[in-house]
């Protein structure tokens, strides 16, 4: 027996000098080492042994085979050096892509929008995207035939009030939830808007019927035209850069007064003119002014005591600047190719 | 709308050094947004005044000739398909490289085989007119070889001006109006509108004995001139008014209607003029139902809401929209009755949109026109007939109807509430000079400033104090005010939970389970409703739908999903979407519909919608790990997510594999896959599933969640025994869990660790293997209690459920 686990010991010590690469070390390792090697096989016969024997020869075979393991390792150490040295590794090979997912860019840019507000402090607020012809018009001074409703084509939806008319519509700007947020909140109040708007209007490269608005609105007791220009500022430098100018000019809308739209500097030629602000430099992003009293009065709010400024960005129109989308259909489109790019 | 530099000229005198360009900037920055600036000059590039020397037949084509022309310094071969063309005419001709402003490039060519090296336009070619009868043959004075912008004698500038910006500003829509707003911008003397209309003119006092007029209905109509003129003389007109026409895109007719509408865009008040021939008597009042035929040839229907101009028999006009067939003024015409009227601007706006017929004097009247105004238009029209038929006469009185209105609109403002408004002082000296140059009257008494709004400001546009602080600011200029910020309390905002768990979602399912976000229409449309076998009845529906495919408010996000789906499946072996938006029900929800009722506007809520699509893999149970991980990470607490029967089944749902979710007793919404017949009428490629979830249930859920509180962990050790048993493959998992844990209180937890279904088993078996967790609070359990516990459970099982253990 002890000449058994001898032999064995000799046998593979001498088989391990010769063995050059790791397929033999594989072989000699499942011939001697392994669960049914020849080693195991013969340590297993110890257990029919008298007791004596079995305490001297189990030393012996338990010595043997650490031995051997050791020595192996150590063959088998080198052996996976010198192969790693051997092999030449690309380290340029891409690793697996995991799935990615996207959002859609103009979640992008509203985050980016709700981020630099909510930095400021105002509270992200949110109203029906089927609304009522009151909340959408009335209320925002635009009374019914008002001229102003010509500026946004309306869908309205079919149903009709006691009086035969069509008092629901598809919102066609998120002001309505101006109204909304005084009647909630009170005062004072600074709210933004992120939404999905309608128009009725064909769709084509250029033109959606469905968009998205952001819209802000800030109500206190001394609410000037200074604090909401200088608020215009803030965010242009914010978006497009520290060196971002704005300059406004008067423009009507009915719930404003004074009203205005807001040009910033072109980010895409920092001002010298170029193709998409059709060489002016500028590009006109957003609309805004003073609260009109008869606004604060529908949104329950005593226009003697309380002025608001309010301001509305065309969110698609901002992702398509930034992004230099030219077909506005994409954002709706659903289009994977679209999508993964963002 | 577009303006006239040289007619504004007439108006204002401004510093000579200031530019056309300027001029527009000035007008944007100031008043109104001008949109284009176009030299009449560079409008006929390239278009010049040709002879035409000789007109032959064009070999190959009946209609067609061919010509040659002389354009002065060479003949030009031209194939023309005019009928008038004849050989002396003196013609406008367009040479190769011109841009005409119907946006046509001309090119040399070849027409049927012949050359052409230019064109020999007609009046609308060259946008000066509708006329496309024939090439526009030109006076006498026409010189061979001469620009044709100078043959017009077209040296003006026009101003391309945005009409819409302009809604609440009628006396804009006029070149007096906007001279009025440079005056004040250029710091320039206006001329008053009297020295404009020069002549005095004279009414007779006597009654005029063949007319008679009157108004029925004053609320709508509160001004009303008529007069009659007789010795009229129809001809074209004479040069200098044709010109300022049609440079600004209006074609001439004749003198009369020529002058209503030259009175029309100088002062803004629409004229008309009616062939005074078998008019008697003129009254305004509400129509009856009946057709008409208006100037432009068509049969409109008339409703009882509509005001129209009667001579008491037959209708003669649709009230500030347009006149009729019936009193048009022809050639023959020797009397006309001038109508200079005002007209409430919401029954103008109201027939003009039902009628479909938007007029410049309907865009006029429908924003407000100041009643005043009437009287000068109708003068200025006077006079310069005067001039045009020097024999007319006028035959009696001028029929004023109404009367001068007083205007009585007069504000009181403190400066430092005007200064407060602004957020800084300006010179009371200037806001003063600012207010009266616009032509209000302003005046400073002590810290107060009042002031009496013009009557042509006072009909809509100026009601309040703040329409001043606009006027003082816009012309001191917005990029002059000092910017600063709001000083005000620190508060903590208030946070919108469902804005941020909004957020939080779409990260979760983009960064964590990779779904991409689309956004669909709230737009759905019956075919696509009828493909995905969801009955309609009860959808909101528009009114006015742009098209079919968009005609109805969507009840669920997964039509949406299903054609992202079907629009990407042949360029993806694999597909996961996810879309956040509301959806409309046809029942009252819980916004109000306005401030005064306690009306609802219809119900609507957000949802998520998922939709995973793919052929290899088992699509449902992913879509159930998918939305049990979704949970996991947005409720890590009290969340078993519980997948149970549907009650009612979506009709594009596969019936055996749709399932209700819910958790803690609330039922937040569905998964499903589509079923076949729906993927066949839909020709999707993929095995899709979609999962539908309520935010308004999902915030209920998280919200419950806040009462979360840590629970001590057990002192004394678990035991854990596994349990294998086959069932029939009716017995759902969710009462057979249901009946281990409920078995006895020392069952803390129960783990589903194998299903089987397959050969080892008979047909309708399944097995099922649970992990049964047994734990006292007090003491450690023994062995042979928790043996007799599982021997009881699993008897108390096979009785229940026919369960047999698993041998196997």
């Amino acid at each position: 027996m002890k000449n058994k686990f001898q032999k064995i010991r000799a046998e593979f010590l001498e088989k391990l000098k010769t063995v050059s690469d790791v397929g033999g070390l594989r072989e000699l390792e499942l011939q001697y080492l392994s669960r049914k090697g020849e080693l195991s096989s013969l340590m297993h016969e110890l257990k029919d042994l008298s007791v004596d024997m079995k305490k001297e020869l189990g030393a012996l075979a338990n010595n043997i085979k650490n031995e051997l393991e050791t020595t192996f390792n150590e063959v088998k150490d080198q052996l996976d050096k010198l192969s790693v040295k051997n092999a030449l590794v690309d380290i340029t090979v891409p690793g697996v892509e995991p799935v990615h997912g996207h959002l859609n860019p103009i979640t992008i840019i509203q985050r980016e929008m709700e981020d630099i507000f909510s930095s400021l402090g105002f509270t992200i607020f949110d109203g029906p995207e089927l609304e009522s012809d009151y909340f959408n018009f009335t209320a925002l001074n635009i009374p019914p035939f008002h001229p102003a409703r010509d500026m946004q084509d309306t869908f309205y939806v079919d149903s009709k009030n006691q009086d035969g008319d069509l008092d629901l519509v598809m919102r066609t700007h998120t002001s309505p939830v101006q109204i909304r947020a005084m009647r909630k909140l009170g005062a004072p109040l600074k709210v933004v808007v992120p939404g999905r708007c309608f128009r009725n209007e064909a769709t084509d490269a250029r033109h959606e019927h469905t968009f998205y608005q952001f819209e802000g609105l800030v109500v206190g007791e001394n609410i000037n035209f200074a604090n909401l220009k200088s608020l215009l500022e803030l965010v242009g430098k914010k978006l497009f850069g520290p060196n971002t100018k704005l300059r406004m000019r008067p423009k009507f809308y009915p719930f404003v007064e004074p009203g205005n739209n807001g040009e910033y500097t072109c980010f895409l030629c920092n001002g010298q003119g170029c193709r998409v602000c059709k060489n002016t430099g500028w590009l006109e992003i957003v609309g805004g002014g003073l609260v009109h009293p008869d606004v604060l009065r529908a949104g329950g709010l005593d226009p003697e005591k309380y002025s608001g400024l309010a301001f509305g960005f065309g969110l698609t129109r901002l992702a398509m600047l930034k992004y230099g989308v030219t077909d506005v259909r994409l954002f709706n489109s659903g289009d994977l190719k679209f999508l993964e790019q963002f | 709308m577009y303006i006239s530099y040289n007619w504004l000229k007439d108006f204002v005198k401004l510093p000579s050094k200031v530019s056309p360009a300027e001029i527009a900037e000035a007008l944007t920055a100031h008043t109104v947004e001008v949109e284009g600036l176009v030299s009449q000059a560079n409008k006929f590039d390239k278009v010049v005044v040709a002879k035409v020397l000789e007109v032959k037949k064009h070999p190959n084509a009946d209609r067609l000739r061919l010509t040659v022309v002389n354009v002065g310094d060479q003949k030009l071969n031209i194939v023309c398909g005019a009928p008038n063309v004849a050989v002396g005419q003196m013609v406008p001709v367009a040479l190769s490289g011109a841009l005409l402003p119907n946006g046509l490039e001309i090119k040399t060519s070849e027409i049927r085989g012949e050359k052409s090296e230019g064109m020999i336009c007609a009046e609308d070619e060259l946008g000066l007119g509708k006329n496309h009868e024939g090439i526009m043959v030109l006076g006498k004075n026409a010189k061979i070889g001469e620009p044709f912008a100078k043959y017009l004698k077209s040296d003006d500038i026009i101003f391309e001006v945005d009409n819409k910006s302009l809604s609440n500003r009628p006396d804009l829509l006029s070149h007096y109006g906007l001279a009025r707003e440079l005056a004040v911008i250029f710091d320039s003397r206006l001329k008053p509108y009297d020295k404009v209309i020069g002549k005095e003119i004279l009414f007779p006092e006597a009654k005029d004995s063949k007319l008679n007029v009157a108004v029925e209905n004053s609320e709508l109509c509160p001004r009303y001139l008529a007069i009659r003129v007789e010795n009229i003389k129809i001809a074209e007109s004479p040069s200098w008014l044709k010109e300022r026409l049609i440079a600004i895109n209006q074609r001439p007719i004749n003198n009369i209607v020529d002058l209503t509408n030259y009175v029309m865009f100088e002062t803004g008040q629409p004229l008309h003029a009616f062939d005074a021939l078998n008019i008697k008597k003129i009254v305004v009042k509400l129509s009856k139902q009946e057709p008409f035929e208006t100037l432009d040839g068509k049969e409109r229907l008339l409703s009882a809401d509509d005001l129209v101009i009667s001579d008491g028999s037959q209708t003669l006009a649709i009230a500030g929209v347009m006149g009729g067939k019936n009193s048009e003024v022809s050639e023959e015409t020797t009397a006309i009755i001038l109508e200079a009227a005002n007209f409430r601007a919401a029954t103008i706006r109201k027939t003009a949109q039902r009628l479909g017929l938007r007029t410049e004097a309907s865009v006029r009247f429908e924003k407000s026109l100041d009643p005043n105004l009437t009287e000068d238009a109708l003068k200025r029209f006077l006079a310069l007939l005067k001039d045009i038929c020097p024999d007319m006469k006028i035959t009696g009185n001028l029929f004023d109807l109404g009367g001068r209105v007083k205007t009585e609109n007069k504000l009181d403002l403190e400066f430092s509430w005007l200064f407060s408004k602004i957020g800084q002082e300006l010179p009371k000296e200037q806001v003063l000079n600012i207010l009266n140059k616009l032509g209000f009257q302003a005046t400073k008494h002590k810290e107060m400033l009042s002031v009496v709004v013009p009557s042509w400001r006072a009909t809509k546009d100026i009601r309040g104090r703040e329409d001043l602080v606009e006027e003082i600011l816009r012309i001191y200029g917005y990029d002059n005010v000092n910017s600063s910020l709001p000083a005000e309390k620190m508060t903590a905002p208030i946070i919108n939970q469902e804005r941020a768990l909004e957020r939080k979602i779409k990260d979760i399912l983009y960064l964590k389970f990779a779904l991409s976000e689309v956004y669909n229409y709230s737009f759905v449309g019956e075919e696509q409703l009828k493909k995905l076998n969801i009955d309609f009845f009860n959808h909101l529906k528009l009114a006015n739908p742009l098209s079919e495919i968009h005609s109805m408010l969507r009840q669920s996000l997964v039509p949406g999903l299903a054609s992202n789906i079907k629009n990407n499946q042949f360029r993806y072996d694999s597909l996961r979407f996810f879309e956040f938006g509301s959806v409309f029900f046809n029942a009252p929800g819980d916004f109000k519909k306005d401030n005064d009722s306690e009306a609802k506007i219809p119900y609507q809520e957000k949802h998520i919608g998922l939709v995973l699509a793919e052929n290899s893999r088992d699509i449902f149970s992913e879509l159930k790990s998918l939305v049990t991980g979704f949970f996991h990470e947005l409720i890590p607490q009290n969340n078993e997510v519980i997948f149970s029967q549907l009650e009612n089944f979506p009709g594009w749902a596969e019936s055996r594999l749709a399932a209700k979710i819910s958790i803690a007793g609330q039922e937040l919404g569905l998964i499903a896959i589509l079923n076949s017949s729906v993927e066949k009428n839909l020709n999707l490629k993929m095995k899709a599933g979609f999962a539908e979830i309520s935010l308004d249930a999902l915030n209920k859920v998280i919200s419950d969640s806040d009462s979360f509180r840590f629970q001590e962990t057990a002192k004394y050790p678990a035991v854990i025994r596994d349990i294998a048993f086959v069932v029939s493959e009716e017995i759902l998992y969710n009462d057979i869990k249901k009946e281990i844990s409920d078995f006895n209180p020392l069952i803390k937890s129960v783990e589903l660790f194998d299903v089987y279904v397959g050969n080892k088993l008979a047909a309708h078996e399944k097995s099922l293997a649970f992990h049964i967790n047994y734990q006292a609070p007090d003491r450690t359990l023994k062995s042979a209690e928790v043996d007799n516990l599982q021997t009881e459970l699993v008897n108390h099982l096979i009785s229940k459920f026919e369960a047999k253990l698993r041998d196997f």
